[in-house]
């Protein structure tokens, strides 16, 4: 009896767990018009636990900031709703980001976005990881929630045709076709001899539509153009070691690798490269744990001369005085410079804002269609701006390529945003 | 190949050491610690802080992080495991699970889920090269340790007094306690030394894996498998499980492919209960 009885509160207790966003009530309608709304309420859904976490705690200190921008007032700053406190539509509403945690398990973001639904938000971001993005906005999209992806890299996402899902983020289709144009670069400009490109990719939906998007413009583009496939190696996302890894990879000796990792297996892959002297003439990371400032941290000088797309990097920030008082006001509550990632989930919470304050109106159809319609000034971008086509991918590209150099992130392509020289062929170890 | 074998061997010492602890509960109090992959996260932290706040290299540290360890081991059994150890066994199960949940959180909530790394330590950025096969420094260091480590536990448990009264209350707990053995006694030592273990295992590891708090999670999962595949209770069983899993890791993920390894790991698993159901050692 008593076995039972421990095994029906064993079973509550998982069913609780597990099933959150089940409880198969309709979600409260957000309210219509300004006059009686003085919080418009956001679901943030981010890894906040568990492998990635590290980066999901930066992200929701960037998604602070913008609130704090948004809800007071700071005159001086020249972005949109930074002059006034609230949204001035809105009857100066102040916006309130709920966040929660999806521990990089697709299931659990699915489940939260819906938790988030019903209790009232006007609009989502998140989820950084592409296999916690997919479901959260498949569920947003079922409600009519509106949907704001910062970070999330995989073009399928905006391949799905969904009506309330944008991406602010180059999607890894854009980026591999600038990571090509890079490789051309360098070998008409640093003299490499780059033409076999490998790719190394965490086993999920991030890391393998990046491989598959190599192998489409290899074949669509770049191996008339002389580049050729020599392999790929791909590993799960909570690796104990990458020996295995590294040495299939050695094996390969490809010209140029290009990586689709998070922050902790990126770095076992640096100091596993150092121990077997991997050293390609370049490797080019996809926006994930390259972009994440812990990587020249924790690696120091071994992180040197790693390139990939970042939204950010510090030398950009005498050109840009926006981003400057940005960046400080993360680093009040990270001790760290803002990031990628981090910067385009600023951007999320920017452009969601925004789209209510224009639309004045907590209608998620009237907001998407500001977000569709609206250029929107982001002065904190190199490339100054947000606009969303109508697959809902932003055709401004918010991101450029940076290599680490002196431990510390160098734009280095294109040359009209560039602040110094790339360093290539990446010299070999027992040289540096 | 060989350099494939070479690293599969290492991390089999390496899988070997977290495991012996976790075999040493299993088969003297048959409790499943739930929380063995957070004691390994304690480990590793011990030795990072260590280093960050006294420049303590991790190996110099070890004794350390093996006395923190047991000293969490000690606890875990006086504050959770004396109250459910004669519950049926799904409670003390549900109570390791819940201790596990509660440590991994409250080190994220101490020290951020930031990765740390010892870049530093003696060891770091060294390796050796055997004719074709490089060897990083950390990863041998670790596994010599951990060779060193299992035999002195397998020594503490034949030839010491404490250790054969271990095995005499693993046998039979109220025959042990007729003979004048202090059962509540050698499960706390049991679980501390389990918790040295690992704690020593964790030491050697923040030489060349990241720190956070769930760094002990996939460890865990592995060395659940190496106990049952050696068999529970089995220190030198799960020696040579844990050899079986490192190099089921490294050549089946060279050859099958790196995504499938720890696939490959569960299906050996498998195949080997079919035709040992007690694990390799086990009786």
């Amino acid at each position: 009896m008593k076995s039972k009885l421990i095994l029906l509160l064993v079973i509550v207790m998982v069913a609780a767990t597990i099933l959150p966003g089940c409880a198969g009530t309709e979600p409260e309608e957000p309210a219509e018009g300004g006059e009686d709304i003085t919080q418009v309420d956001i679901g943030a859904v981010l890894p906040l636990s568990g492998g990635a976490a590290a980066t999901g705690v930066k992200l929701q200190a960037a998604m602070e900031v913008a609130q704090d921008i948004i809800n007071n007032e700071y005159p001086d700053l020249d972005i949109p709703l930074a002059a006034t406190a609230g949204l001035p539509n809105m009857n100066n509403a102040k916006i309130n980001i709920t966040f929660a945690d999806h521990q990089a398990n697709p299931e659990m973001a699915k489940s939260e976005a819906e938790r988030l639904i019903d209790q009232g938000v006007s609009a989502l971001a998140g989820c950084y990881h592409s296999s916690a993005t997919k479901p959260a906005s498949q569920a947003a999209e079922q409600y009519g929630v509106p949907f704001v992806a910062g970070s999330s890299s995989s073009a399928a996402l905006t391949e799905r045709g969904l009506n309330f899902f944008v991406r602010v983020a180059p999607n890894d289709d854009m980026e591999t076709g600038m990571f090509f144009e890079y490789l051309k670069y360098l070998n008409a400009n640093n003299g490499t001899d780059i033409s076999t490109v490998a790719v190394a990719y965490v086993d999920n939906e991030y890391g393998v539509h990046a491989h598959e998007m190599v192998e489409k413009w290899l074949e669509n583009q770049y191996a008339d153009e002389g580049f050729e496939y020599v392999g790929a190696v791909s590993y799960a996302g909570d690796v104990t070691n990458v020996d295995t890894e590294v040495q299939q990879i050695r094996d390969m000796d490809a010209d140029a690798l290009f990586h689709a990792s998070y922050i902790s297996d990126i770095t076992m892959f640096v100091n596993k490269y150092k121990e077997f002297g991997v050293a390609p003439q370049a490797v080019l990371n996809y926006c994930g744990g390259f972009q994440d400032t812990q990587f020249v941290v924790n690696l120091g000088e071994n992180g040197n001369y790693f390139a990939g797309g970042a939204a950010f990097s510090s030398d950009k920030l005498e050109d840009l005085p926006e981003l400057a008082v940005i960046n400080e006001m993360y680093k009040e509550k990270t001790d760290a410079d803002l990031d990628g990632p981090a910067l385009e989930e600023f951007a999320s919470i920017m452009v969601i804002a925004e789209a209510i304050n224009e639309a004045a109106s907590l209608d998620g159809d009237a907001i998407m269609e500001v977000i569709h319609s609206k250029e929107f000034n982001a002065p904190y971008f190199a490339t100054g701006a947000v606009k969303f086509d109508e697959s809902g991918q932003n055709e401004v590209p918010a991101s450029y390529v940076v290599q680490t150099l002196d431990e510390e992130y160098r734009a280095v392509y294109p040359e009209d945003i560039s602040t110094t020289e790339p360093v290539a062929p990446i010299p070999p170890w027992d040289e540096r | 190949m060989e350099q494939i074998i070479t690293n599969g061997l290492l991390m089999g010492f390496i899988y070997a050491l977290v495991a012996v602890g976790l075999t040493l509960v299993w088969g003297v109090m048959d409790v499943i610690n739930f929380a063995h992959g957070e004691f390994l996260m304690i480990g590793m932290y011990t030795a990072f802080w260590m280093y960050s706040l006294f420049s303590l290299d991790p190996l110099i540290g070890l004794p350390i992080s093996m006395i923190v360890v047991f000293l969490v081991g000690v606890f875990t059994y006086f504050a959770i495991i004396r109250r459910v150890i004669d519950a049926p066994g799904l409670t003390a199960l549900l109570a390791t699970f819940g201790f596990s949940m509660f440590l991994k959180n409250f080190a994220q909530f101490l020290w951020t889920p930031n990765y740390r790394y010892i870049n530093d330590a003696v060891v770091s950025g060294h390796s050796i090269k055997i004719g074709t096969i490089s060897i990083g420094t950390p990863q041998i260091v670790a596994s010599i340790g951990s060779i060193i480590l299992t035999i002195l536990v397998m020594l503490f448990m034949d030839k010491t007094r404490t250790g054969k009264a271990i095995q005499a209350t693993a046998l039979n707990k109220n025959t042990a306690l007729l003979m004048g053995i202090n059962t509540k006694k050698m499960y706390a030592i049991t679980f501390g030394l389990s918790g040295a273990c690992v704690g020593a295992a964790g030491a050697l590891m923040s030489t060349f894996f990241p720190i956070y708090p769930g760094s002990g999670a996939l460890y865990s999962v592995l060395a659940f498998v190496i106990v049952a595949l050696g068999g529970f209770g089995n220190i030198k069983g799960a020696m040579f499980a844990g050899l079986i899993i490192g190099l089921t890791e490294a050549v089946g993920g060279y050859l099958l492919g790196t995504q499938f390894k720890y696939a490959l790991v569960f299906l050996v698993y498998m195949i080997v209960i079919q035709v040992k159901p007690k694990g390799l050692f086990g009786w």
